[in-house]
């Protein structure tokens, strides 16, 4: 301990020494001197006083020393160690768990909870009902899509049926302007048999 | 027994904000002057009276069994777990409901979950994976769950579709008779 003290005073007076080496006529030599005399004890300043002949410059000296010494004590760590993060201890707290147990903490931390917790219900159900709404477009979008092509499909349906009509009542013109002979002898089988021709009749129309 | 810790509080009311609307409630004094506080032993949180519970620290943690209602148990990786005990008190602040008809209420009771086909009714504009209460059709809760579907799309269900999946019934006082209350 002792040890360690002298090296740190060393330091210490170092600093302090160009200090008051700056204000001093002297300047760094006389310092050193200062310095060595520190280490050897009560016995070196004497001396140096004696030879230099001006008591007030120990004096100032000496009362450097004690606030070097003020300083140190004010929370340096002492032993130069590399200390783990988990190890260092926070001081002024303390020490285990802190339990919340009056009203006011309760009620603090019960009103976030709550409050997010609505935040997200809340969230949810935008998001639900976008969804629904979303849902029912395309719904209605399938449904017309779908409407349209059964009404297509009735349309082809129908135009295929007046089709068929024509050469029944009176477009034998026309469709002997298409196929000629063959339309005649499909109306001449028609006008004899009444169940065979239907099926010729639609192999016809698909032509 | 010793009174629950800040992150320990935050984890049981976000547990019962899914299933209640009024917490403020739960925690308001009592005319008495007296108010309910919660308390965790065995890593078991209780729902208890102050007087009571400043009475029961007379007796030492491995003496004490239970005291006043028992919300659920704080696993190890300290989340919480709702015990059908918690029942009553969600029961009270329900946010969402739903109520199954007498043919389901048996299989809910042995522990299977809801389906539409045994919902009487349920509340409206019921979020998907929200939680909720189950009653009878009497208004007699049965258990608690989480809604599978939203109110809308349950709709559009088919009748053996699953519209709430259980999370403790009142078949559990039987079933976990042994682990519910101890050990």
């Amino acid at each position: 301990m002792g040890t360690t003290r002298t090296i740190k005073n060393k330091h210490a007076a170092n600093g302090s020494g160009i200090k008051g080496s700056k204000a001093s006529k002297n300047g760094p030599v006389n310092d050193g001197v200062i310095k060595a005399k520190k280490n050897a004890g009560t016995r070196a300043p004497i001396p140096g006083s004696g030879v230099k002949g001006r008591p007030n410059l120990a004096d100032i000296l000496k009362k450097r020393k004690k606030r070097v010494y003020s300083e140190k004590e004010l929370g340096l760590p002492q032993l130069n160690m590399v200390t783990p993060v988990g190890v260092q201890k926070p001081r002024g707290k303390k020490k285990g768990k802190v339990f919340v147990d009056d009203r006011e903490s309760m009620a603090t931390i019960l009103a976030i909870v709550q409050a997010e917790k609505d935040g997200q219900i809340e969230s949810k159900m935008i998001k639900a009902r976008q969804m629904e709404e979303i849902r029912e477009a395309r719904r209605a979008e399938a449904d017309k899509k779908e409407s349209e092509r059964k009404a297509k499909l009735e349309e082809t349906k129908d135009s295929l049926r007046k089709k068929r009509k024509r050469p029944r009542a009176g477009g034998k013109t026309q469709d002997d302007d298409v196929n000629g002979f063959e339309a005649v002898k499909a109306l001449a089988a028609e006008g004899t048999k009444a169940a065979k021709p239907k099926k010729k009749r639609v192999s016809f129309a698909a032509d | 027994m010793r009174p629950l810790t800040e992150p320990e509080t935050k984890v049981v009311f976000d547990k019962l904000a899914n299933y209640c609307t009024d917490l403020k409630s739960l925690i308001a004094p009592l005319d008495d002057g007296d108010r309910y506080v919660f308390r965790l032993n065995h890593s078991r949180v209780y729902y208890v009276r102050l007087s009571i519970a400043n009475l029961a620290t007379s007796i030492s943690r491995d003496a004490l069994l239970s005291l006043g209602t028992c919300l659920g148990k704080m696993t190890k990786t300290g989340k919480f777990r709702l015990h059908i005990t918690a029942l009553p008190i969600l029961a009270e602040h329900a946010r969402h409901k739903i109520w199954i008809k007498e043919n389901g209420a048996q299989p809910f009771l042995y522990g299977s979950n809801v389906a539409k086909a045994h919902v009487g009714r349920w509340s409206e504009d019921c979020p998907e994976h929200s939680g909720c209460v189950v009653y009878s059709m009497a208004d007699i809760p049965l258990g608690f769950g989480v809604t599978a579907r939203s109110t809308a799309e349950a709709r559009r269900l088919d009748p053996t579709g699953i519209v709430c999946f259980r999370q403790s019934d009142c078949g559990e006082y039987l079933r976990d008779e042994d682990t519910l209350f101890a050990g």
